[in-house]
């Protein structure tokens, strides 16, 4: 029985991921980030209702505030890119070009 | 009966959700399907009898976090010009999906050899507030103020990045 | 039966420690801290007076032995040990190495003496000092040297000493070209010398390699490894004392100052040969055959050296190729095992050689370095010491009865006439005519006569004292040395060779009284008919510049073998030199590494494509390498 909300979580990990490689927008990347942090959180909270012990949830919420402070920060990134180029596409910044 | 029935609805418009987000190219759509994700996601973690969770999940993620994002979208003005030029994602697609398939089918058999049986029947304790508050502040007092110590760095991270700046391009 | 002594190794470290202090004074000289001449003077003259000194010592010392154990050894420290082969640095005297070690430390210290004076206005005046001393150390080393291997350190180190002395005047091409002539041709001799060496381990250095236990063990070689041994140990030896067919360097290196013509080529380091058969009589004995073709190689060298002799025009060129022909004699000597001959006509050699050479220099000097003799003439008035020691040397060169030369030259003779080698006995009469006639030739034409540079004339001096002075020294040793060793017919004992018997394998024939008459009879004669032929050439009239024609222009070119030589193995090598460097080269070395300095710049081109710039491909990456991952896992746990 468990084994069905585990595998959903596999499945929202894996959309995410499908998502941060093969979108170029820079929300969008954000976003598929949160998706597969929201899937790692759904694992947690499984796993704890299956064992039986509270550290589960306990870590999904350290999980939410870490996401919490990474949105914030990332968002004032997106701003701060979205002023020198006027660009939200990732690909443009290619200084690592070697 | 009625759970497994819940149970199928609620992963329906979670990945539903999902595949709108990934799909959709304007990043505001895609929020919406995201919040639908992240709504659904909140009812499993009920059915779970995780009860705090539910709540903040609810409150933080699709109330708090959601917002934000939705506000700095709209901010930003993104009209059809802004958005970048992704004609090429269908390839990237089902590139991805071709590299992703075995690593999902690996976790996938991987979370298929957990113990199988049925749950046992949990008490009201579970999951509450007073019961994840008691082990929160006892087993994981440390990591709870680490946290916050966290939240402050990110605080005045994001003052300072976003903030004005005198004599700086 | 032999002593162990500690202060054999003191000998040749002296005259070693000297050089390197005054290779430290060069330095400072060169950086413009300088002292007087006279300080540079006493400390290049300190090392070898001690050696003399301590020499002398070791004589009386060995004199205090018995005869049969007339040996002193010093090991100084084991050098190599690799399997079977065990030398170490160490130094043996013996009768024969003292004899050598009393001449060559002593006309080493008047040498020095007198370069003093010679070398006086030089601008690199410690330099010169600073590498004679390091000849000293070399040479002595080689004559006290153990061993094959430490004599060859010796050996190697006065090759070094003689380029590095020939050269000297570094800033004239030619001068730098003869040293490497001699180095070169030096070297190939060492060749040879090696490979004896290497034969004589071979066949018997598993019982030791040094010559006392060689001389033990000689009987254990086959004949034919023996007679392979003692004639690659010549062709070292034809290298180093200048015989046929590489003695082409040494009239070249006549370029060095004449101090060094004196020591090096006349008197110790063209010796070394003769030392080095001797040394190895115990072998050379056991192969008769080896031996006649020491004598023949020698006898050969002597007469052609006798014939260029005649015709050149340089005095030093002159002397030199009376040294080349002297050396041809003292090799028929030990050719014929006349071995105590040989080595006595080192001896007395090195005294009147080493006194000619010094005489001819003093000349130099004095003409401002003029060396031609046809612009020389008549300067007996004007340098009298100079004309009456020259005038001891010649007479003892040309073996005039009663002089040294005399007697060690006929001891030779002699001997290869009682030996059966009539050959060797008439050819060497014809030199000695002919030796006569090209040293009298340079004297009275230097000497007597009307000077025919009137302006170099007026301008010649009598050298300074502290070059007489050595002068009259050799003079003296070249006429009474010959006393040493007078053999029974005129009464004496023949001290020199009982004195060496002990190290020498030698066996004296016995002949009757008349072969010895004939022979000294015929020196005599020899002797009479060179001077009388010269004289009347050129001690009566006072002789005309010649021009050669013909065959005696081809004597004065030296029958063209340094062109022979030239083209027949220089432009060769050379040739083959080119080709490599310029066809070979290219694709053999320069190829493949430039191949693989292409490839690595073609793989990093490559790889350079992976390098987007892309966090994004990046991230790509990862996600590519976590599904490679997993699929390896899965297969591994049977997933």
């Amino acid at each position: 029985m468990i084994a069905n909300y585990l595998s959903l979580s596999v499945i929202l990990f894996c959309l995410g991921l499908l998502g941060v490689i093969s979108r170029r927008n820079v929300f969008t990347v954000f976003m598929s980030i949160e998706l597969m942090l929201n899937a790692a959180n759904l694992m947690f909270v499984a796993v704890a209702r299956l064992y039986e012990s509270m550290d589960g949830h306990v870590l999904a919420l350290m999980v939410m505030a870490v996401a919490a402070a990474e949105a914030a920060l990332a968002l004032a990134v997106v701003i701060l890119l979205h002023k020198h180029k006027g660009n939200l596409d990732t690909n443009v910044f290619s200084l690592l070009r070697g | 009966m009625v759970s497994t029935l819940l149970f199928f609805g609620f992963s329906i418009l979670a990945v539903a959700g999902a595949l709108g987000l990934v799909l959709l190219r304007h990043p505001m759509n895609g929020a919406m399907s995201f919040i639908i994700t992240l709504i659904s996601l909140a009812g499993l973690y009920a059915l779970l009898s995780a009860k705090l969770i539910f709540a903040i999940q609810l409150i933080v993620y699709a109330g708090a976090i959601m917002s934000l994002i939705l506000f700095i979208i709209m901010f930003l003005n993104i009209g059809e010009k802004d958005l970048p030029d992704e004609s090429g994602r269908w390839l990237y697609f089902i590139g991805g999906a071709a590299v992703i398939t075995p690593l999902a089918m690996f976790l996938l058999k991987v979370v298929g050899r957990l113990p199988a049986g049925d749950t046992v029947i949990v008490g009201d304790g579970f999951g509450s507030v007073k019961g994840v508050g008691t082990v929160l502040f006892q087993d994981w007092l440390l990591p709870f103020e680490v946290v916050s110590i966290l939240l402050l760095v990110a605080l005045v991270g994001a003052v300072v990045l976003a903030g004005k700046r005198e004599g700086r391009a | 039966m032999e002593h162990n002594v500690n202060f054999l190794a003191a000998i040749p470290m002296l005259p070693l420690v000297g050089a390197l202090i005054l290779g430290v004074l060069h330095l400072l000289y060169c950086k413009g801290i300088r002292f007087s001449e006279k300080i540079y003077g006493i400390l290049a003259c300190i090392g070898p007076a001690l050696a003399t000194v301590m020499a002398v010592k070791v004589y009386f010392n060995l004199r205090l032995f018995p005869e049969e154990t007339r040996f002193m050894v010093q090991e100084a420290f084991t050098w190599i040990q690799v399997g079977e082969m065990n030398i170490s640095m160490g130094f043996l005297a013996d009768p024969l190495s003292s004899l050598m070690l009393l001449f060559v430390t002593f006309i080493g210290t008047l040498i020095h003496v007198y370069s003093v004076g010679y070398m006086a206005a030089d601008e690199n005046f410690p330099k010169f000092f600073s590498y004679l001393n390091l000849f000293l150390g070399s040479m002595l080393i080689l004559v006290l040297g153990n061993g094959p291997v430490v004599m060859f350190v010796g050996w190697e180190g006065v090759g070094l000493c003689s380029y590095l002395l020939i050269s000297y005047y570094s800033t004239d091409t030619e001068n730098v070209l003869a040293g490497n002539k001699a180095f070169i041709v030096n070297r190939i001799g060492d060749l040879g010398f090696v490979l004896g060496m290497a034969f004589l381990f071979w066949g018997i250095g598993s019982g030791g390699f040094d010559y006392l236990s060689l001389r033990e063990n000689a009987h254990q070689l086959t004949p034919a490894v023996g007679l392979a041994v003692c004639l690659l140990l010549f062709v070292g030896a034809t290298g180093k004392s200048a015989q046929i067919p590489l003695y082409v360097w040494l009239p070249d290196a006549m370029a060095g100052p004449t101090p060094v013509s004196a020591l090096i080529h006349a008197a110790t380091m063209v010796t070394a040969g003769v030392y080095m058969v001797a040394r190895f009589s115990f072998l050379y004995v056991e192969v008769p055959l080896a031996g006649t073709i020491v004598a023949w190689t020698g006898i050969l060298t002597a007469l052609l050296a006798a014939i260029f002799g005649c015709f050149q025009r340089d005095i030093k060129k002159i002397l030199a190729y009376s040294t080349v022909s002297q050396l041809g004699y003292m090799f028929a000597g030990v050719g014929v095992a006349a071995y105590s001959a040989g080595i006595f006509h080192v001896f007395t050699h090195a005294f009147f050689k080493a006194l000619l050479f010094l005489g001819a220099g003093s000349v130099i000097h004095a003409l401002h370095h003029e060396q031609d003799i046809w612009k020389m003439g008549g300067l007996k008035e004007k340098m009298p010491i100079t004309y009456a020691t020259m005038l001891v040397g010649a007479l003892a060169l040309a073996g005039c009865p009663l002089l040294s030369g005399f007697f060690s030259k006929d001891e030779i003779l002699f001997m290869a006439l009682a030996s059966g080698h009539w050959g060797v006995w008439l050819i060497g009469l014809l030199v000695a005519v002919m030796t006569a006639y090209y040293t009298f030739r340079m004297f009275f034409v230097v000497f007597h006569g009307t000077p025919r540079d009137q302006h170099a004339y007026d301008a010649a001096h009598e050298s300074p004292k502290v070059m007489t002075v050595p002068l009259i020294i050799l003079a003296v040793g070249a006429a009474f040395a010959g006393y040493l060793n007078i053999p029974s017919i005129f009464g004496g004992h023949l001290q020199v060779s009982h004195w060496l018997a002990p190290s020498l394998a030698e066996h004296h024939p016995h002949v009757s009284v008349w072969v010895e008459i004939i022979a000294v009879l015929s020196s005599i004669a020899a002797f009479a008919g060179g001077i009388y032929i010269a004289w009347k050439k050129f001690g009566t009239v006072s002789a005309e510049e010649p021009i050669y024609t013909g065959l005696k222009n081809f004597a004065y070119h030296k029958f063209f073998v340094d062109e022979l030589y030239h083209y027949l193995l220089v432009v060769p090598y050379q040739f083959f030199g080119r080709t490599i460097w310029k066809a070979i080269e290219p694709f053999v070395t320069d190829g493949p590494v430039k191949f693989a300095v292409w490839l690595y710049g073609a793989l990093a081109e490559a790889f350079k494509v992976v390098q987007v710039g892309y966090v994004r491909v990046y991230a790509i990456y990862m996600v590519i390498g976590l599904s490679v991952l997993s699929v390896v896992i899965s297969r591994s746990l049977n997933l």
